[in-house]
């Protein structure tokens, strides 16, 4: 497999993954909507949660079909995995601080775990980015 | 060179992660709102309960010794506050 092949694989599988997660996040804030309903997860959320819940997915679905592009023409798309190894690198940031202040200690490890998957992700997108094409 | 330095900056983040002791400055946290707040350790069932001071949600003082002589329940649980 040339480093293509897997940067094509790669925006793809975090595409998708971004993609369904975020209809996943606008589901539960539909979900929160219905009476009664009480999203499960370790974090209680409250009704500015569910709000921002549904902010995140619409642009998880947004920044998922972006990859989905890059996938499908790396060459032309190869910003997008650059803005999207930045993005990973910013959220493992804050998941770093998160979890070192203390304020989340009751998510345990949670939030180291996922810090270091973005930033791997983050790694591979650096490393596998395709060389730009001559325009003209 | 830039992907170099990403390259860096990856790995900083990798050893903060990894190396970071736990919790260190979380004046916050459960734990450490338990370790400041209620220092008390070595209590035995069926004694009386020492006494201790916490902070009301106001962040008035609230004293044990204050509810003397009356039936007092205590329940313990997560509260997080969003």
């Amino acid at each position: 497999m040339n480093a293509l092949t897997a940067y094509r694989i790669l925006c793809g599988f975090v595409g998708v993954t971004f993609a369904l997660s975020g209809l996943g996040c606008l589901g539960g804030f539909f979900a929160s909507l219905a009476p009664g309903g009480e999203l499960p997860g370790p974090i209680p959320l409250g009704v500015g949660g569910a709000y921002f819940l549904a902010f995140t997915g619409c642009a998880l679905v947004g920044w998922g079909g972006s990859l989905i592009g890059a996938a499908r023409q790396p060459r032309t798309h190869r910003t997008v995995g650059t803005a999207t190894a930045f993005a990973l690198v910013l959220m493992a940031m804050y998941r770093i601080a998160a979890w070192f202040f203390g304020d989340y200690a009751f998510l345990g490890n949670i939030l180291r775990v996922e810090a270091g998957g973005m930033l791997l992700f983050a790694l591979a997108f650096v490393w596998l980015r395709p060389p730009a094409v001559q325009e003209g | 060179m830039l992907r170099w330095l990403a390259t860096a900056v990856i790995a900083l983040l990798f050893a903060l992660d990894l190396g970071l002791p736990y919790t260190p400055l979380g004046r916050r946290g459960p734990e450490a709102l338990v370790r400041s707040d209620v220092a008390i350790t070595g209590v035995s069932v069926g004694a009386p309960a020492p006494d201790l001071e916490l902070r009301t949600l106001e962040g008035q003082p609230l004293s044990l010794a204050e509810f003397r002589g009356h039936p007092l329940l205590v329940t313990f649980e997560r509260s997080v506050d969003w």
